[in-house]
Parts: C-alpha cells; sequence; structure tokens
C-alpha cells in the first residue's frame, strides 16, 4: 500500500490506430516536484489531459489520491489545481474578473482572489483587462487560476513556455516553493531538462508514448557519471591488462576508457597496475556526460529503434 | 451545481456585445412597424380601422421567425467563442464541475437572453401600438402568445445550434447553417407544418399553436439531451 498520488497503470490513448501514449505506468510520491520530460510530440500533454479527465484513456487507468479518476473526477478535480499547455484566459475580462469566473465555479472565498494574486506577483496588475497582459502575465495568471481553490496536486503543462530568462527562473522559484510552503506535489511537464533539474525529485521521461525514464534525479546524475580515460603507450595491451585485473576497461579512439565505480581508489589501482607493467601514462581524464547529453541520448535512442 | 456555472456564465458575457444584441433584435422588429405605420398610417389605419392591433401583430409576426433565427445562432456563437476564443475549455472542464452542468449553464443562459429579447418585444409592442393611437384596449394575451410561443417554438434550433457552436471551434459552419436556416423561415411557410422551421410560425399563427409551442420545446429537450451526452464523452483538446 504506497501512497501515491497520482498513479497510472497501463494508461494508454490511441488516435486513429497510432498510439500517443501507450502502457503508461506513472507514479508520483506525495510532496514531490515530478518533472515529466519528453520531446515535443511525445505524448506529454495527452497524458496530463488524460490525468484531468479532458479526454478519455483509450485503455488503463489513472488513480489521483488513491481513487480512481473515472468514478471520482469531481472530488479529485476539487484537491488538483491545472494549467495545460498555453494560458487559457477571459482577454476581454481583468485578471481580478478572470479569477472570480473561476472562484464562482469553485466556491472559494473571495479573499483568495487577492491572495493568489498576489503569490504569482500581478497584485497591481489585477484591473487591466487581460488581452493587454503579456505571456509572462498571462502564464502567471494561469498559476494564479491554478492555485485558486488550493489545490493538493498541482499539475503544469510547460509552465516556462515562451517566457524569458527571468520569467523561467520567477516560475521556477513560485514552483520550488510549493511543496516547501503549502505541501502541494507538483506534476511539472517539460521538453527541456535544463528547466526541471533545479527544481525536480523524480523525472518521468516519455518518448513516442512510452515511459522509458522514472526514477529520482539524483539516479538520473549517477547515470551521468563519466569515464576515466587514460591516454598511455601501446593501449591494446593496456587494455588487456586492466581486463585481467578486473576492470571494466575498453579501447576507444586509442586510448583506453575505464567505466563504471571509479572511485579514487580504482583510478589510483588501475594507474599503478599500468605503470607496474611499464606503460608510460600521458594522460588520466574524467569525461562527465551532462544530464542533457543524457536525456538527448535516452530520448534518441527512440528514432533508430 | 448548475447555478455556479451559470453565474460565471454571466460574469464571463460582459462586455461580448451580447446584452446589446439582446435589445437590438426586438428594438429591430417594432422600428420596422414604427416605419412601416409610420410611413402610411393614413392607408393602413383606414383600411384596417376596427382591428388595428391584430394588424400589427400580423405585421411583427412576419419577422419574428427570421429574428429568432438569427438571434439564436448568433447568441449560441457569441457564447461559445467565449470560451473557444482562447481555448478556455480545457481550463474550465478541469475545474470540478460535471460537463451537463456547464453545458446546461449555457443552454439556461441562451434561454434567459432570449427570453429577455421576447420580453422586450412584447414591452416594444405595447409601447407602438400605443403611441400609434391603436386605442388602450390591447390585447395582453395575443401579445404575450406573439412574443413567446414562436420562442418556444424555435427552442429545437436554439439547442441544436448551442450543440454545434460549443463543439466546434470553427463557427463558420453553424453560422451559415443560421443564416440559410433564417432566410428560409421566410419562404418555407408553403412548406407542410411539419417541418420545424415553420413551427414559430404555427406557434402563434396556426389553428393549435399550443401544440406547435409544445412539440417545439420537446423536439429541443431531445436535442439538448443529444448534446448533453455528447458534450460529456467528448475529448478535449
Amino acid at each position: 500500500m504506497n501512497e501515491w498520488v497520482i498513479e497510472t497503470r497501463a494508461l494508454s490513448k490511441r488516435y486513429k490506430g497510432r498510439y500517443a501514449v501507450s502502457g503508461l505506468n506513472l507514479k508520483i510520491a506525495k510532496g514531490d516536484i515530478y518533472g515529466f520530460l519528453g520531446p515535443n510530440g511525445a505524448g506529454k500533454t495527452t497524458t496530463i489531459r488524460m490525468l484531468l479527465g479532458l479526454i478519455k484513456p483509450s485503455s488503463g487507468s489513472v488513480h489521483i489520491f488513491g481513487k480512481e479518476l473515472q468514478k471520482e473526477r469531481l472530488s479529485i478535480l476539487r484537491r488538483v489545481g491545472s494549467l495545460v499547455e498555453y494560458p487559457s484566459y477571459y482577454g476581454h475580462l481583468s485578471a481580478v474578473d478572470n479569477l472570480e469566473a473561476i472562484r464562482r465555479i469553485l466556491d472559494v472565498p473571495v479573499g483568495k482572489i487577492a491572495e493568489v494574486l498576489d503569490i504569482v506577483g500581478l497584485a497591481k496588475e489585477a484591473r487591466r483587462p487581460v488581452k493587454g497582459f503579456s505571456l509572462g502575465m498571462k502564464q502567471r495568471l494561469g498559476i494564479a487560476s491554478a492555485l485558486l481553490g488550493s489545490p493538493e496536486l498541482l499539475v503544469l503543462d510547460e509552465p516556462t513556455n515562451g517566457l524569458d530568462p527571468s520569467g523561467i527562473l520567477e516560475i521556477r522559484e513560485l514552483i520550488k516553493d510549493m511543496p516547501r510552503q503549502h505541501g502541494i506535489t507538483v506534476l511539472i511537464s517539460s521538453h527541456l531538462l535544463s528547466e526541471v533539474e533545479l527544481t525536480a525529485g523524480t523525472v518521468g521521461i516519455i518518448r513516442q508514448g512510452e515511459l522509458v525514464f522514472q526514477d529520482t534525479i539524483e539516479s538520473l546524475h549517477r547515470q551521468a557519471q563519466g569515464q576515466i580515460r587514460l591516454v598511455v603507450s601501446e593501449p591494446e595491451q593496456a587494455t588487456v591488462a586492466l581486463m585481467q585485473h578486473g576492470f571494466r576497461a575498453e579501447l576507444k579512439e586509442s586510448a583506453v576508457w575505464l567505466n563504471g565505480g571509479q572511485g579514487d581508489d580504482a583510478v589510483a589501482g588501475a594507474v599503478k597496475r599500468l605503470v607496474e607493467r611499464e606503460h608510460s601514462v600521458y594522460r588520466v581524464e574524467e569525461r562527465r556526460k551532462s544530464l542533457e547529453e543524457l536525456f538527448l541520448q535516452i530520448v534518441g535512442e527512440g528514432l533508430r529503434a | 451545481m448548475m447555478g455556479k456555472a451559470l453565474s460565471s456564465d454571466f460574469l464571463k458575457i460582459r462586455g461580448k456585445g451580447l446584452w446589446f444584441l439582446v435589445f437590438l433584435g426586438p428594438a429591430g422588429l417594432v422600428a420596422m412597424q414604427a416605419l412601416n405605420f409610420g410611413l402610411r398610417y393614413d392607408y393602413l389605419t383606414e383600411r384596417y380601422s376596427g382591428r388595428l392591433w391584430e394588424t400589427l401583430l400580423e405585421n411583427i409576426l412576419m419577422f419574428v421567425p427570421i429574428a429568432l433565427y438569427l438571434g439564436i445562432t448568433l447568441v449560441a456563437s457569441l457564447l461559445a467563442n467565449v470560451e473557444h476564443h482562447t481555448n478556455a475549455w480545457k481550463q474550465l472542464l478541469a475545474l470540478p464541475i460535471a460537463r451537463s452542468a456547464v453545458f446546461g449553464a449555457k443552454f439556461a443562459l441562451c434561454f434567459l437572453l432570449l427570453a429577455v429579447s421576447c420580453s422586450v418585444l412584447a414591452v416594444g409592442t405595447i409601447a407602438l401600438g400605443l403611441s400609434l393611437r391603436f386605442g388602450t384596449d390591447i390585447p395582453y394575451g395575443d401579445i404575450l402568445r406573439l412574443s413567446f410561443m414562436p420562442f418556444l417554438a424555435a427552442l429545437p434550433a436554439l439547442a441544436l445550434f448551442l450543440w454545434l457552436c460549443m463543439t466546434m471551434k470553427n463557427q463558420a459552419l453553424p453560422i451559415t447553417l443560421g443564416v440559410v436556416l433564417a432566410i428560409g423561415s421566410v419562404f418555407s411557410y408553403s412548406l407542410s407544418e411539419w417541418v420545424p422551421v415553420n413551427w414559430p410560425l404555427f406557434g402563434y399563427h396556426g389553428t393549435h399553436p399550443w401544440a406547435f409551442a409544445g412539440a417545439g420545446a420537446a423536439l429541443g429537450a431531445v436535442i439538448l439531451l443529444a448534446g448533453l451526452l455528447h458534450f460529456g464523452r467528448k475529448d478535449v483538446n
């Protein structure tokens, strides 16, 4: 019995014979910030729409707060705030009236409007028609709408799309605060790893509708850990010698590469063996794969498959 | 729950020209007759003396169906466009509210707006008759029937157009259809009374007006139900 805020079981959506999302098993823990990553068109938005009950899954199920979405949609949505893709707003109304239109449906106290406008920093612009807002302001208004019902789960689909760097930073800080200050669980989707890298605790990577990675960001970091590159004389013999001593060595571009478990002692040991065998060691370097490279690799594997 | 959605909808239509349209329609009908009777007052009052109110109502009736169909089309389209414009459906329908309540509230709002139009028509007709000095023997019953029975008989169109406008992002089709229907309603009088387009006219005119108003309300309810079911299942993109 694990307490997942969101759990999907073999969630699939088929459009005209083509799977937009297939066999998705998302697991999102309470109080976590979950980064939902994937290139454009991988099925992120489709998944999020299914999580919100906007579209019906072809098969599989969605459980939120331990309840099945199909059966208890309204009581679940009562506790969820969402922003799907580019923001929706009523351009002819002011920010306050936009929120009021939503407030009347949510039935929360009027005071909540000023509160959420304050959180997203729109209090000064509250009376202006929204059609004159910049994209960043509209996006912030969207987040304010999502917060209006004091949700326990916040679902944000590409909330930083189209924002300038300072806007992205602002939103990132805002999102970071959610679990800390209000105990809100956040699902945030993006096509850029760098965007969720600094906020998310767990990441799920979706590629062509399938979840290809789901673990903590630390684990992703570990996978991104580098290799040690040794430039030595007679690299062929050196590689063989190291393998005989139980190192996971590999010959590539006429250099020896050490994979996995490169603690300081292991590296020192390897160098010692090489020196003992009278190889000249010219260079010992660490080559790190950036998270972004790893992400592209994970995402890119689908292209070859 | 529908009440909440309705109250939200009332807020959303502010400044969208819907209220203006609601008053423009009946004002236009009354103005047309003011012109008609004003230009040839002596001729008409002499020719139809003794049944001036009846003549006024008959003249207005000729344009009630076309005004109703145009009004229904425009109100439904404008109302749906409030949500279509920035694709607010995805936000609205992700709120904790039943889709049937959302759809129901839009229908109720259209109904209320058009009912206001009908009331304005009734008041306008009385005012016109009085100012044309048709006497104070005002046929209130007939005026109310003229104002509201065709509206009831036109409910199938309201349910249909609201459904089309709410589910289609491109409003060109429903509006074209509405305009064709409105213009067609002027010429369809010769067709059978079984054709629903004619019902607004027979809702006042025929031998059993209540049957046509009732049939309109019933068919409207059936179409509304179909729309509700479809809207409830539809994927929102």
